[in-house]
């Protein structure tokens, strides 16, 4: 198996830097995930790996060796189109054989692959139908499999769901993953969806203005995002911009952490709707509620959670923030109440503004 | 192994980099030469053209011996070509008007009411497209010495024909407008607003097919402005351009400076052609302004 | 396009209360309602279009002096050696005419639907006036650039190269300028299909280690051949079509010039006082079968285009 290794990678169009010295190494077997928003340069990172744009500066290393000016037919790679991009006047067999053939194998053993391939990617039954007399989530698996077809060392999906209903999304991404498990290939994945990258990637890298903010496992991106960017751009979040007073940053009553490096005399905190502790309606228990009053705005039921809108009471201007509880132990709050809310210090990050 | 192949691909790649940057500057020179022959062929003939309706005499030198407004004076002045082009201009403007006024009515309801107009029409359509005019010209001409004779030679029958022939033009560029504007949809929504169908069409359809419109007009008004062979069989006793510039063309000398003054009239209305085609490639922000008559389901397709 | 198949025809019956059997007037209404629209194209249509080839089709098949259906004509037109030659010729010319449009106008449109809007929006207008130029203007237009005293001929002859134009009613001449007006119009009908090759199959083709050979060969022009070869028929119907510059350019040289189906139909028209309008009717009758045959193999042509879209 083989890794991949971005070196110092920059590429600008006109004076738009589209990828400012990006360095990244994905490891052998493992699924990276390039997240972030429209024209952050993750489809051109991901472009620029597979040969179909030359970066400016900087190399791209396949397995240890370098495919910086490798044409694109020349490398270990198979690719994956946010726009299926099947051939039309192929069926889906010839559309996953097209590799094989263009490489000159042999009929036995592309036959054999062939239906090793639909096998794999469960399109057996659709084999000889056209592309546009299959749905979109077959075409999709039609695609991974000629991506997959000649065994390349690196698989590229670019938004590989986002043509698809939400449904299909789901599973489709499901199956990418248990896919590239089995074939135990080295894949990078390009999505703006922080959901999808997170439920698919060993690895997430957030990347914003042509720059990777921050890579790391999912769950230590939603818990510790590195970055302000990346801490509003995944997961979703409080964000309440307070004073800093003697080094510290408060929300009176709530929670008090020291301010971070470098913060002037503003600071922005994150914590996460569910880490906000609601105690009920005042003194319900008869114990003494603790915490920052807030008054409930609105309810909103979710299904297995729901939402509390409230709005802190605390004397310094009025402070909006939203609670997610469980939805049997909000029942008994009530639009219109006094609660009294609580987070842990821990969960809480804080910006320099 | 990773060393081996360090050292051994860099030349590698160079090499390859090298001819494939080769490769680009030689297609680059061949796309060059393609196209600067494609604009001498298409613009040596009008250039060729405005000198003669310049020049004294231009038969023995490769520049012509001199250079004179002459032609141009005599042919602006000269009551025959006038009227020949204020005949065409008219037939033209009249054709156009005529078709827009039948095929907007027949576009509209194709799509909001009726669908089965739309067969008829488009194998109506692909009449003028694939018989040629002069089969159609004489068909009329003997139809209507059937018909009605006191219309044969007549202005009217020749504005008749040419609206035959030149509303395929109308059609396929209104039905494109309609179909780029989603005039069902809108014309749905205008009529829950309670608006009576002549406010529809009116306020909402006219407006937003403007480019079809735009676009039809011209290119019917251009088809007949050109049109010779009808003209010739079913309104010979008519003048217009092109049955003038057939006169002078077999003229077969050129000591009265008949040729000149052709060359005045062929530049005129390849200018009055330019000038139309101006406006529709505007109107239509640079894109296609005809298509594979039948294709256009392939715009539409998605195609995966 | 589901919207469109909406049966209103039905609805207008529908609105007459739904009964079982609408009287005739109300089956009248509803049947205006749905084709008032329409009806002043349809007439058109009818009286411009329709009834001349149907009056044509019924002359052919009729002969003077004689009562019913006869064949009479058509085996005297047909058996003329003038009028095999005519067919001949216009077969052949359209052929080569349209092989040629094919053989530069289709690369023509490939580069310019990858051209950016500017330049292409300047290939257009250019195109576009060049596609309309027809007729007698564009007859004059080929004399004076390499008629045998057109600039270009006298440049060449000015650069102490011998060179004889060619003659104006020789096949060299016609295709010349049957091209100028063909290519530019080939390449404004074949840009939208250009459109339908997308640019990822290039680069899912790259990323499965194919050439730009083998994307092509594969996958470019099987998808585009059906595109083409319509257009290739359009430009042949067309040019067997063309009477303008084919008067303007062979009629001047009279009885030396090429035999034409277009150009015999017009002489026969002036001239031909006996055998005259039926002559020309058999003649129209040929181009009328050629036209039909040709747009039915454009449709099926088209339908194959698009079974993969």
């Amino acid at each position: 198996m083989s890794g991949v290794s971005l070196v110092g990678v920059s590429k600008s169009y006109g004076s738009v830097k589209a990828l400012d010295h990006v360095s990244i190494d994905v490891c052998p077997g493992e699924l990276l995930a390039l997240l972030g928003p429209s024209g952050c340069g993750k489809t051109t990172l991901l472009r620029c790996v597979a040969g179909l744009e030359r970066p400016d500066k900087g190399n791209v290393e396949i397995g240890q060796r370098d495919m910086t000016l490798v044409p694109t037919r020349d490398r270990p790679i198979g690719m994956v189109f946010q726009s299926y991009a099947l051939f039309p006047n192929l069926t889906v067999r010839k559309n996953i054989s097209f590799p094989l053939e263009v490489r000159r194998r042999p009929r036995k053993e592309i036959d054999e692959r062939v239906d090793e391939l639909l096998d794999l990617v469960r399109l057996s039954e659709q084999a000889e139908r056209y592309p546009k007399q299959i749905s979109g989530g077959q075409a999709q698996r039609c695609a991974l499999g000629r991506a997959l077809a000649a065994n390349p060392e690196v698989l590229l999906l670019d938004e590989p769901l986002s043509a698809l209903d939400a449904l299909v999304r789901g599973r489709l991404r499901d199956e990418i993953r248990r896919i590239q498990q089995r074939v135990g290939i080295t894949a990078i994945y390009v999505t703006h969806d922080q959901s999808e990258a997170m439920a698919i990637a060993d690895r997430v890298a957030v990347m914003n203005h042509g720059r990777v903010e921050q890579i790391a496992r999912p769950d230590e991106i939603y818990d510790m995002p590195a970055t302000q960017f990346a801490a509003t751009f995944v997961g979703s979040r409080n964000a309440v911009e307070l004073d800093v007073r003697n080094g510290r940053v408060a929300i009176p009553g709530a929670f008090d952490i020291p301010a971070p490096e470098g913060t002037g005399s503003r600071a922005i905190a994150f914590f996460r709707p569910e880490d906000v502790r609601v105690s009920g309606p005042a003194t319900s228990n008869g114990r003494e509620a603790v915490g920052m009053p807030a008054r409930v705005e609105l309810k909103v039921f979710l299904g297995s959670t729901t939402r509390l809108h409230l709005v802190g009471q605390n004397g310094a201007g009025p402070i909006s923030l939203y609670s997610d509880l469980p939805s049997h132990s909000a029942r008994e709050i009530d639009e219109g109440a006094l609660v009294h809310v609580e987070i842990d210090p821990a969960l809480v990050q804080a910006f320099p503004l | 192994m990773a060393v081996d192949a360090a050292t051994s691909r860099p030349p590698a790649t160079e090499l390859l980099g090298a001819r494939r940057a080769g490769e680009a500057t030689l297609s680059r020179v061949a796309k060059s030469l393609f196209f600067g022959a494609a604009l001498f062929y298409l613009c040596v003939p009008m250039v060729a053209v405005l000198i003669y309706s310049f020049s004294t005499r231009w038969t023995a030198n490769v520049l012509p011996d001199g250079y004179t407004l002459e032609w141009w004076q005599q042919t602006l002045s000269n009551p025959r070509i006038q009227s020949a082009f204020s005949t065409s201009v008219m037939l033209a403007t009249l054709t156009a008007i005529i078709d827009i006024a039948v095929v907007v009515p027949a576009a509209y309801w194709s799509r909001v009411r009726n669908p089965h107009i739309r067969p008829v029409v488009e194998l109506a359509a692909a009449i003028p497209f694939a018989l040629p005019y002069i089969v159609i010209a004489f068909g009329l001409m003997q139809f209507s010495g059937i018909a009605a004779p006191q219309y044969q030679g007549t202005f009217a029958l020749l504005v008749a024909g040419h609206a035959a022939i030149a509303f395929p033009f109308v059609y396929w560029a209104v039905d494109g407008a309609m179909a780029a504007a989603g005039i069902e949809r809108l014309s749905e929504t205008a009529e829950a607003c309670g608006a009576s169908p002549f406010q529809i069409v009116r306020r909402i359809v006219i407006p937003n097919i403007s480019p079809g419109l735009v676009t039809g007009g011209l290119l019917s008004f251009a088809a007949s402005f050109g049109e010779f062979a009808m003209a010739q069989i079913i309104g010979r006793s008519l003048d217009t351009v092109p049955l003038w510039s057939a006169e002078m063309i077999r003229s077969y000398s050129d000591t009265a400076g008949s040729y000149n003054r052709l060359a005045v009239v062929t530049l005129l209305t390849f200018l009055l052609l330019f000038a139309l085609s101006a406006v529709v490639v505007y109107w239509n922000r640079g894109q296609t302004v005809r298509l594979l008559p039948g294709a256009g389901a392939a715009r539409t397709g998605d195609g995966r | 396009m589901a919207t469109l198949s909406r049966p209103i025809v039905k609805l207008g019956l529908e609105s007459e209360g739904g009964s079982a059997s609408p009287t005739p007037i109300a089956r009248m209404r509803g049947w205006l309602a749905a084709w008032l629209p329409a009806i002043p194209l349809l007439l058109l249509v009818a009286t411009c279009l329709i009834a001349p080839v149907v009056v044509l089709v019924v002359q052919s098949f009729t002969s003077m002096g004689e009562s019913g259906l006869t064949l009479d004509l058509w085996t005297r037109v047909l058996g003329q050696r003038v009028n095999q030659d005519a067919i001949e010729t216009s077969l052949i010319l359209a052929a080569g005419c349209a092989t040629i449009t094919l053989a530069i106008g289709g690369p023509l449109a490939w580069l310019i639907s990858r051209m950016l809007q500017g330049r292409r929006a300047f290939w257009l207008g250019l195109l576009n006036v060049a596609a309309n130029f027809g007729g007698i203007g564009l007859a004059f237009a080929y004399m004076a650039t390499i008629g045998s005293v057109g600039m270009l001929t006298l440049v060449i002859q000015g650069l102490g190269i011998p060179f004889d134009a060619p003659r104006q009613g020789s096949m060299f001449a016609l295709v010349v300028a049957y091209e100028y007006a063909n290519i530019p119009l080939f390449v404004l009908l074949t840009i939208p299909a250009m459109a339908i090759l997308r640019d990822d199959w290039w680069e899912a083709a790259q990323t499965s280690a194919a050439t730009r050979w083998i994307f092509w060969r594969r996958i470019g022009a099987p998808i585009l051949a059906p595109f083409l070869l319509a257009g290739w028929l359009l430009i042949f119907t067309w040019t067997l079509g063309v009477y303008g510059i084919a008067y303007g350019l062979a009629g001047q040289s009279g009885a030396t010039a090429v035999h034409l189906i277009t150009l015999q139909i017009g002489t026969a028209l002036q001239s031909d006082v006996l055998l005259g309008p039926g002559r020309a009717a058999i003649l129209a009758m040929v181009l009328l079968l050629f036209a039909a045959t040709s747009l039915l193999l454009y449709r099926t042509m088209l339908r194959r285009a698009l079974r993969w879209l």
